[in-house]
C-alpha cells in the first residue's frame, strides 16, 4: 500500500511519515504542492493525504489535478481551519474524508485504512477469529475456548468492530461513532466502562489477554501470539 | 432628493422654514395689494355715479335745444372744485355738446361703452393718461322734429395718475418688506434651528468619548429632547450589546488562556522532568502516554471552544430535519448504559412527544446526552435518572433528572458559564467544564430555552423546544 503525503509544515509532515512508515505503509513526501502534484501524477499511490494550506498549489488545486488526470484514488484532507465551506468545496472537487488539526494519530490511521479498505471485497465468511475467540455473525453467538459469552447487543456491536480491525488502535471517539452512533466527544468515560465490561466478559477468565487499552490512543485487539 | 437627504438637517430645516414663511408673507402682500386697490376703485365709482347723477339731472331738465346753452353753463359751475373730472355729453348725431378742458375722448368709444356697460366702470386711456369712467344714455326733456324725446350720451371719467403713483409706491413699500421679512425670517429660522439642534451636537460630543476602554459610557437621557432621548436610548442599547458582547469575547480570550494553562504547565513540567536523567523505556513510555491523554483533552477543548465560540456569535445554524425525540432518548440510554450500570444508576424515560421535532439531529443528541452525562456524574448511587418528554401548546420539552447533592441558588444562576463547576475540586473524570455550556448554546442556536432547578436533592434540567421546531 503506497501513500503520498503532501504536507509543509515540517514537523508535522515528519511526524506522518514516520508514523505511518511504522504502521507498514510505503510512503512518499512532499513538501509542496507542486512537488506533490508532480509525484501523484507519475507514480502511482494507493491514497493521497492532502494539506489544504500549500505553498505552490494549495491542496484543491492538487486535488483538482489529480481528479483532472483522471486518477481516482481516494484523497483526505488534513486541515486545521474549520469551516463548511471547507468541507463542502472539498467534497465537491471529490475528496474522501477531511480530518481537522489537531486530531488523534490513531484517529488517522483508522481513517487511513478505511479508506484503503473502500473498494475490497467485505469477507462473507460468518466468523470472526482471534485465538481461540470466535463470533458468530449469523447467529450472533460469541465463545471463547469453546464456551459461549452472553452479550449484550452493543457489546456484540464492539466486539464485532474490534475483531474486523483486528491489530489496528481504535480511538474512542472512532469506537463511540460507529457502535452507537454518537459523533460527539463524551466527557464522560463512556468507552473505557464499555471497553471494561466487555473485556470482563471475553478476557478476565482467558489466556491470552486479547483486548489491550493503548494509553492517550485508543483500544486495539489482537492475538499476542501473532504479533509476536 | 438624493441632495435634499444629504443636505444638513439645519439646512434643510432652514429652507424649508424660509419657504413656509416666504409663502404666508407672498399671499399677504397680495391680499393687502388687492384690497387697497379695491378701496380705491369703491372711492372712483361713488364720486363718478354721483356725477352721473347730477349730468343726467341736468340734462332731464332741458326741454328744448335752446336750453343746452344754458345747461352747459349750469354743469360746468357745478364741476368746479373737481380736479381731474372730465365730463363729456355727446348727441346722436355724436357731435359734441358739452366737453370739459381735457375730455377728449372718442365719441364712439363712449357710445359702445354706454351701450354695452351702461353705468359700469371702464379704464380709458387718452394719450399719456388713464382714467376711470362710466358712460351712459340719458333722455332729455326736449323733443326732436319727429316728435320723440332727444336722448344723449353722456359721459364722466376721472384720471387716476393720482391713484396709481400711490398704489405703485405703496406697493414697492409692500414688496420691500415682505423681502425683508423673508430674508430676516430664513436667518432667524437658521439660528433657532441652530440652537434647535443643539441637543444633537451634545449628543455627538458625547458618542466621540465611547472607545473600546469605555464602553460602559452611556448617552445620558434626563436633559434630551423627547425625541432624541428615544434615538440615545436606542444607541445605549447598541452600547450596552456591544459592552457584553465586548466582554464575552475578552472573557472568552482569558478563559481560554486560564484553561490552557494548567495542561500545558502538567505536559511541560512531567516532559522536562522526564528528560532531566535518563529513565527506563517504560517511565518514557509512560510520560508519552500521559501527555497523550492530556493533548486529547486538550484537542477536546479546543474544538468545544470553537463550538460555543460560533454559537455565541450566531454562526451555528442548525439543520431543520424531523427528528424522534423518544428514539433519540433511546439511542443515548444505550450509550450511557454501561456507565449508568456502574453506579447501579437506573435510566427511565417517561412520557412521550408525538409529533417529531424539526431540529437538527446531531447536536440535539449532543445538547441531551450531556445533560443525561451530567445527571450520571452527580447522581446519587443506585438512584434512577429520570428523562421525561412533555408537550406544552407552544413547545416540546425534554427533562433530565438526579438524585444528589442540592445545587445551591447562587451556583445554580451559573451552572451554564463555560468552565463552571459547582465542585471547586475537580475529579479528572471530569470533562472539559464545557458539557452545560454547549448544551445551551445548541438549544439557544435552535431558539429554544434551557432552565434548571434543584431543590430536596432533585436536580432537574429542562430543554424546551419552540412550537415552530416541532412538526405538526
Amino acid at each position: 500500500m503506497k501513500i503520498l503525503i503532501v504536507e509543509d509544515e515540517p514537523k508535522t509532515g515528519d511526524y506522518l511519515k514516520q508514523g505511518l512508515t511504522e504502521a507498514g505503509f510505503t510512503l512518499d513526501l512532499a513538501r509542496d504542492g507542486v512537488d506533490g502534484l508532480h509525484l501523484a501524477l507519475t507514480e502511482n499511490y494507493d491514497l493521497a493525504i492532502l494539506d489544504v494550506m500549500l505553498p505552490g498549489i494549495d491542496g484543491w488545486g492538487v486535488l483538482a489535478g489529480i481528479r483532472r488526470a483522471g486518477k481516482d484514488m481516494p484523497v483526505m484532507f488534513l486541515t486545521a481551519r474549520d469551516a463548511v465551506d471547507d468541507r463542502v468545496k472539498g467534497l465537491e472537487l471529490g475528496a474522501d474524508d477531511y480530518l481537522l488539526k489537531p486530531f488523534a494519530f490513531s484517529e488517522l490511521l483508522a481513517r487511513v485504512r478505511t479508506l484503503l479498505r473502500r473498494g475490497g471485497k467485505p469477507s462473507s465468511d460468518p466468523f470472526l477469529h482471534a485465538a481461540d475467540l470466535e463470533l458468530d455473525l449469523l447467529r450472533r453467538r460469541v465463545s471463547r475456548a469453546g464456551q459461549r459469552i452472553d452479550l449484550t447487543a452493543k457489546e456484540f456491536a464492539l466486539l464485532e468492530l474490534l475483531l474486523r480491525r483486528q491489530g489496528e488502535v481504535l480511538p474512542r471517539s472512532l469506537i463511540a461513532s460507529q457502535v452507537w452512533d454518537m459523533n460527539f466527544d463524551s466527557d464522560t468515560n463512556v468507552i473505557e466502562v464499555a471497553m471494561r465490561r466487555l473485556r470482563a466478559k471475553v478476557d478476565d477468565a482467558f489466556e491470552p489477554k486479547l483486548i489491550r487499552t493503548v494509553r492517550g490512543m485508543g483500544y486495539v485487539l489482537e492475538d499476542p501470539a501473532c504479533v509476536a | 432628493m438624493r441632495r435634499l437627504s444629504r443636505m444638513s438637517l439645519t439646512q434643510r430645516l432652514t429652507l424649508m422654514f424660509a419657504a413656509v414663511a416666504s409663502s404666508v408673507l407672498l399671499v399677504l402682500g397680495y391680499v393687502i395689494a388687492a384690497s387697497v386697490e379695491q378701496h380705491f376703485e369703491d372711492l372712483d365709482k361713488e364720486v363718478l355715479s354721483g356725477k352721473m347723477e347730477l349730468t343726467r339731472q341736468a340734462l332731464q331738465s332741458v326741454t328744448s335745444q335752446e336750453h343746452l346753452t344754458l345747461f352747459t353753463h349750469q354743469l360746468a359751475q357745478s364741476l368746479v372744485g373737481h380736479h381731474g373730472l372730465e365730463v363729456m355729453v355727446i348727441d346722436e348725431d355724436r357731435s359734441v355738446i358739452f366737453a370739459t378742458a381735457n375730455a377728449n375722448f372718442s365719441p364712439e368709444a363712449v357710445i359702445s361703452q354706454a351701450e354695452l356697460t351702461s353705468g359700469r366702470l371702464a379704464l380709458w386711456t387718452q394719450g399719456h393718461q388713464t382714467y376711470r369712467g362710466m358712460a351712459a344714455q340719458v333722455s332729455t326733456a326736449a323733443f326732436n322734429s319727429d316728435g320723440a324725446p332727444v336722448t344723449v350720451y353722456a359721459a364722466v371719467a376721472t384720471d387716476i395718475a393720482q391713484h396709481t403713483t400711490y398704489l405703485r409706491s405703496f406697493l414697492q413699500t409692500l414688496w420691500l418688506f415682505v423681502a425683508a421679512a423673508i430674508a430676516l425670517t430664513g436667518i432667524l429660522g437658521w439660528a433657532a434651528v441652530r440652537r434647535g439642534l443643539l441637543p444633537l451636537r451634545t449628543m455627538r460630543e458625547q458618542a466621540q468619548v465611547v472607545t473600546a476602554q469605555q464602553l460602559s459610557h452611556r448617552l445620558p437621557l434626563q436633559r434630551m429632547p423627547a425625541e432624541l432621548a428615544a434615538l440615545a436610548q436606542s444607541l445605549n442599547d447598541m452600547l450596552a450589546r456591544l459592552e457584553e458582547a465586548f466582554a464575552r469575547l475578552s472573557g472568552f480570550s482569558s478563559d481560554i488562556a486560564h484553561e490552557l494553562r494548567t495542561p500545558v504547565s502538567n505536559l511541560m513540567t512531567q516532559t522536562q522532568v522526564a528528560l532531566s536523567r535518563p529513565r527506563s523505556a517504560d517511565d518514557y513510555r509512560s510520560v508519552l502516554e500521559s501527555n497523550a491523554e492530556e493533548f486529547e483533552r486538550m484537542t477536546r477543548m479546543i474544538s468545544d471552544m470553537l463550538l460555543l465560540a460560533k454559537a455565541e456569535n450566531g454562526l451555528v445554524v442548525p439543520l431543520r430535519e424531523s427528528v424522534d425525540l423518544t428514539r433519540e432518548v433511546q439511542a443515548l440510554f444505550d450509550y450511557y448504559e454501561a456507565v449508568a450500570d456502574e453506579k447501579h444508576l437506573q435510566l427511565t424515560l417517561m412520557g412521550a412527544i408525538a409529533e417529531p421535532v424539526l431540529a437538527d439531529r446531531l447536536m440535539l443528541r449532543r445538547a441531551m446526552g450531556n445533560l443525561l452525562s451530567n445527571a450520571i456524574r452527580h447522581a446519587t448511587p443506585a438512584t434512577c435518572v429520570k428523562v421525561t418528554l412533555g408537550q406544552q401548546p407552544d413547545a416540546a420539552t425534554v427533562s433530565v433528572e438526579n438524585l444528589g447533592d442540592t445545587i445551591a441558588p447562587e451556583f445554580l444562576e451559573r451552572i451554564f458559564d463555560r468552565f463552571f463547576r459547582v465542585d471547586t475540586a475537580r475529579q479528572p473524570s471530569d470533562g472539559t467544564g464545557l458539557g452545560l455550556a454547549i448544551a445551551r448554546s445548541i438549544v439557544v442556536a435552535h431558539g429554544g430555552t434551557i432552565g434548571v432547578t434543584s431543590a430536596h436533592s432533585v436536580t432537574k434540567f429542562t430543554i424546551a423546544l419552540p412550537r415552530s421546531t416541532v412538526l405538526t
